[in-house]
């Protein structure tokens, strides 16, 4: 089934954008101009406005991944799955952000580039199973099965993600817990906290602005697959 | 139900007595865990003392690798001249398809253990204590190894990269049960507080109840709308 997509980008997506980098522009002011300086940690600390509120983004993405490919399987929607796949995307991208800023803060702050810290390796985890799902559309075979198949290792990740939380946490044990969960009740100043959630809120309009544009380029491009796919049944396409 | 279980010994004898008349499987699989073995003795062993720290990682490796060779064997017959497509149109419901071939790809697994866990035991001199916690954190997560691994396998077994897709997406799903067994091995050989070897077995147990039930309600839908 084709479903109408808009070609021309509205004025609410260029509303979307423009607002998008005015609260980004804002968040990095409030950073790096705003919030002091930690004592201990000095200008590393400052990963935190963006790599928490990346982590933070993924997790999202993955319960949207997961839901849309639970409603994918049972009603067969390709819009159903250009959500799941989007999401699956852009939660591969921003776990990328999280686990590359993750080591620049832990070098800092623990002084290891990498420690099995639950919350690290679970977004590592997480980033390996919806990485898998991106292959599996790609390489996978024909269109409509792989990404069916794809689906599947959608739905199953969110219980995975639950599995794998619970093993890493119990297995990870050594690791002093408020040193890890500390950086959370770190945020005692109010200029400090002010820029986190400036950060929390610019991530999460730029994945909305990233979502819906993967998302309606994806929609076009089902439709241009479709008309060739038409085209090429009445014998219309020139050979080449 | 009846029908359910002639079903189920239609499919799983089919694939015992093709498995019994090539031996493809299990010989691929016991020859490559052999192998493991030898190898990681080499690379591993210095004596019993510090073998009983390495064995578990050692033996849960071996177990999943080998277990992934035999995941890419045990579609062969049904991939080739589009068998699948010619077992899925008889009357039997596709999940008991899907039960059926990963019953007989946890029989092939679990012999496939039955081969390597003693060699190990050989090897590293090992000393296993309480048996049973052993065997069941083995039994149960190779369970939810094979499920979880026959459903992908099924699935990609017409794709070009299965070889790579398969673990691929297998291994992070399966971490839980990794983690789990490595755990469970450790207590059982250093006599660690038999308690913690059952906090994991639950997890596992749990990991297991919901995959294999998700696996199995899973095929239909993902193999054709």
């Amino acid at each position: 089934m084709v479903h109408s997509v808009k070609t021309k980008s509205s004025a609410a997506f260029l509303l979307l954008v423009v607002a998008t980098g005015a609260v980004f522009l804002g968040a990095l002011v409030l950073t790096f101009f705003v919030a002091p300086t930690e004592r201990m940690m000095g200008i590393v600390q400052k990963i935190f406005y963006f790599h928490v509120p990346s982590a933070i983004v993924m997790g999202v993405l993955f319960l949207v991944c997961a839901v849309a490919s639970l409603a994918y399987l049972l009603k067969n929607d390709s819009r159903l799955d250009a959500i799941g796949a989007t999401a699956a995307e852009l939660a591969v991208v921003f776990g990328a952000i999280a686990l590359i800023t993750g080591p620049l803060w832990a070098r800092k702050a623990w002084g290891a580039w990498w420690t099995w810290e639950p919350r690290l390796t679970l977004t590592l985890l997480s980033v390996f199973i919806y990485a898998g799902y991106l292959a599996m559309r790609a390489y996978g075979g024909e269109k409509e099965f792989s990404r069916r198949v794809a689906a599947g290792l959608g739905l199953m990740g969110a219980p995975a993600y639950y599995f794998i939380k619970v093993a890493v946490d119990k297995w990870g044990g050594n690791h002093p817990k408020n040193v890890v969960y500390g950086k959370g009740e770190g945020l005692m100043n109010p200029d400090m906290r002010l820029a986190f959630f400036a950060g929390l809120i610019a991530v999460l309009m730029l994945t909305v602005t990233l979502f819906v544009m993967r998302y309606r380029t994806r929609m076009l491009k089902e439709r241009v697959d479709t008309a060739i796919s038409e085209m090429q049944k009445y014998d219309l396409l020139e050979d080449g | 139900m009846n029908q359910h279980i002639q079903h189920f010994w239609v499919v799983f004898r089919k694939d015992i007595r093709i498995e019994l008349r090539t031996r493809e499987i299990l010989l691929t699989m016991g020859l490559f865990a052999l192998l493991l073995v030898v190898v990681f003795s080499f690379a591993f062993y210095t004596d019993a003392e510090r073998s009983r720290i390495y064995a578990p990682g050692i033996l849960w490796t071996t177990v999943v690798f080998s277990g992934t060779i035999g995941l890419n064997r045990l579609f062969e017959r049904e991939n080739e001249n589009g068998c699948l497509s010619g077992v899925l149109l008889t009357p039997i419901s596709p999940r008991m398809v899907f039960v059926a071939k990963a019953m007989g790809n946890l029989l092939f697994t679990l012999l496939m253990e039955i081969l390597t866990v003693p060699l190990l035991v050989m090897f590293f001199s090992l000393d296993i204590q309480p048996v049973g916690i052993f065997l069941s954190g083995l039994l149960l997560g190779t369970v939810g190894f094979c499920f979880v691994g026959t459903l992908f396998a099924a699935m990609l077994s017409a794709a070009r990269m299965k070889e790579v897709l398969v673990p691929l997406v297998v291994y992070p799903i399966i971490v839980p049960i990794i983690i789990g067994g490595v755990k469970v091995t450790a207590v059982v050989l250093n006599d660690y507080p038999v308690e913690e070897a059952l906090n994991w077995l639950k997890l596992i147990a749990g990991f297991d109840l919901l995959f294999v039930s998700l696996a199995i309600w899973l095929f239909e839908p993902m193999i054709a709308p």
